[in-house]
């Protein structure tokens, strides 16, 4: 299944670049767009660059996973340092998609409408028991075990729920997945107060 | 020239509906004509799991009906099964219940008012503010019943265990800050004009309507009904704390909201009082008995139990069977309160559906079970 979605992958692109090139020839010639887009083209460590340090999720959540989603997104968690800028509210402008929750036999072919809605590279995240296999609803009869049943997985968070932690640390594997090491992986860093600290606890 | 009926469907993925719902809106101009409400996405049957179970089996299922307030929805159950089982609650532990389940209260009042402000629009400030409250309740929560999100911390008579040894200090200490930082909401909120205008006599719903919809909790008290079960059917020792009930009389949006953020003084003091009364008691366990493959007998009699939950009167109704229910029948808040919606939006502009939907307070999954 992997090769034939690659293959598309790979068709998609070059129509693209087809229409790019047709757009270029028909009107005035852009120099810079076209040079950009040669570069594009053949420079790949710069496309996964970029495409591993702009990872933006989808903002949707499907049950109670998505309360933990919402405190990853709180103060709890500076994660816009790593590049997952914004949780987006439409596909079209999103890379990756968190399935937060358990999914229904109602709700699951809309969800694979979100998954195909959303422009490719694409990457996908089981997060909590209920996504990665049916959780404690498995012998319900209205659950689907586990969305790798409708969609490809690249990552899966195991807890009930998991901690708005292991989602960051998820999202760090997937940009390793994705290619590289991460920006700011390598840099070491020491807080001034250190040694100052006293842990008031609530 | 009048103008045509158009049709806008919303959901059932949609970020501001909270969950999966899925809502079909004629409009006419700018104004709601009809609305249609489909709910069901999230369904899983838990009435049916609970039947192949035995009773102490079943509090992780019963947590996840309300994800943002799950201690409630597990006490309520294992109050359901004490009554069957003919099990008294220690002393102890009835205060140990009562001090958790107001801070559960604080917590998911506390995560509707950054949701609902985030909805209006005022993008993230209170939603920040609210999450670092939430935060510190949630930490508490964390020590005293060893989960962050889900407990399973209720056991027949009792707790799963003692609390830590500086608990009392603790929960005096957050009492004092929540008391400290939630009125600076107030000035973000309430001195804010474009809140008061989106709020205040939007989405108005009449005493007598909210009466024939079946609605419950802080919507019941926004429109100026005196109920609370808490009040009305006093359970562990509600006799015994002095709270009032904050009620208010246009049922708009924003009394909505009034009476969520007074609720949270109330329950503050209601804490204070049972941390007061528990550290005063000469015998503070709080200890139930343990989970074992044959627990205590039910007696075969019917029971039904009532509960002030976060979000309204939840109630349940089961048939007994020795060790597991023949059959349990769930009433929650958040099923009847949808209800209001439509007599609600009818006649409000589309721009107000989403701060009336979000003053309704509901949970996807509670409304699906």
């Amino acid at each position: 299944m992997a090769d034939s979605e690659e293959a598309g992958f790979l068709n998609a692109e070059r129509k693209m670049d087809r229409l790019i090139y047709k757009g270029q020839t028909a009107e005035q010639p852009n120099v810079l767009f076209v040079k950009l887009a040669d570069i594009m083209k053949h420079a790949n460590p710069l496309k996964t660059w970029s495409r591993k340090n702009s990872v933006w999720p989808m903002l949707f959540g499907l049950a109670c996973c998505a309360i933990e989603l919402m405190d990853f997104g709180a103060e709890r968690i500076d994660a816009e340092r790593k590049g997952y800028l914004l949780f987006r509210g439409t596909p079209r402008q999103c890379d990756v998609m968190i399935v937060a929750g358990w999914v229904t036999k109602s709700i699951a072919p809309r969800l694979k409408t979100l998954y195909e809605q959303m422009a490719s590279p694409k990457y996908v995240i089981a997060y909590g028991e209920c996504a990665t296999c049916g959780g404690p609803w498995f012998e319900s009869y209205n659950i689907i075990h586990g969305i790798d049943q409708i969609l490809p997985v690249d990552i899966y968070v195991a807890g009930c729920p998991p901690k708005p932690e292991n989602l960051f640390q998820a999202l760090i594997n997937l940009q390793k997945k994705i290619g590289g090491d991460i920006i700011g992986d390598s840099e070491r860093s020491i807080s001034p107060s250190v040694g100052r600290i006293q842990e008031k606890r609530l | 020239m009048a103008m045509s009926i158009m049709r806008i469907n919303i959901g059932p993925i949609h970020p501001s509906t909270h969950g999966l719902l899925r809502l079909i809106v004629d409009v006419e101009g700018d104004t709601i004509e009809n609305i249609d409400t489909r709910i069901g996405f999230l369904h899983r049957g838990v009435e049916k799991l609970l039947e192949n179970r035995i009773y102490m089996q079943s509090p992780p299922f019963m947590e996840k009906i309300d994800y943002v307030a799950p201690m409630s929805w597990d006490e309520l159950f294992v109050a359901t099964v004490e009554q069957a089982t003919g099990t008294e609650v220690k002393e102890g532990a009835q205060y140990i219940r009562m001090i958790l389940l107001e801070f559960q209260r604080i917590a998911s009042h506390l995560l509707w008012m950054g949701t609902f402000l985030n909805d209006l629009g005022q993008m993230f400030t209170i939603f920040m503010w609210a999450f670092r409250e939430r935060a510190a309740v949630l930490k508490l929560l964390e020590d005293v019943a060893e989960g962050r999100m889900f407990y399973v911390n209720f056991r027949l008579g009792g707790m799963k265990s003692q609390p830590p040894s500086d608990f009392i200090d603790r929960a005096y200490g957050l009492a004092d800050y929540l008391e400290t930082k939630v009125p600076e909401y107030k000035d973000l909120i309430d001195n804010n004009p474009i809140f008061m205008q989106r709020t205040k006599h939007i989405g108005v719903l009449k005493r007598q309507d909210a009466i024939e919809c079946g609605v419950s909790g802080p919507v019941l008290r926004g429109s100026g009904v005196y109920e609370d079960v808490r009040k009305s059917n006093p359970y562990y020792k509600f006799e015994k704390i002095k709270f009032s009930l904050p009620t208010m009389v246009n049922g708009d949006v924003y009394d909505r909201y009034r009476v969520r953020y007074e609720e949270i003084f109330e329950s503050i003091k209601i804490i204070k009082q049972c941390l007061r009364e528990y550290g005063s008691l000469e015998n503070k366990d709080a200890t139930g008995l343990k989970i074992k493959l044959v627990g205590p007998n039910a007696k075969p009699d019917p029971v039904i139990v009532n509960r002030e939950l976060p979000r309204g009167e939840g109630m349940i109704y089961m048939v007994p069977e020795p060790q597991k229910p023949y059959r349990a029948a769930f009433r929650s808040p958040s099923f009847s309160n949808i209800f209001a919606l439509k007599r609600i939006a009818i006649g409000s502009r589309f721009a107000d559906l989403f701060a009336i939907l979000g003053s309704l307070d509901i949970v996807m999954p509670d409304i699906d079970k």
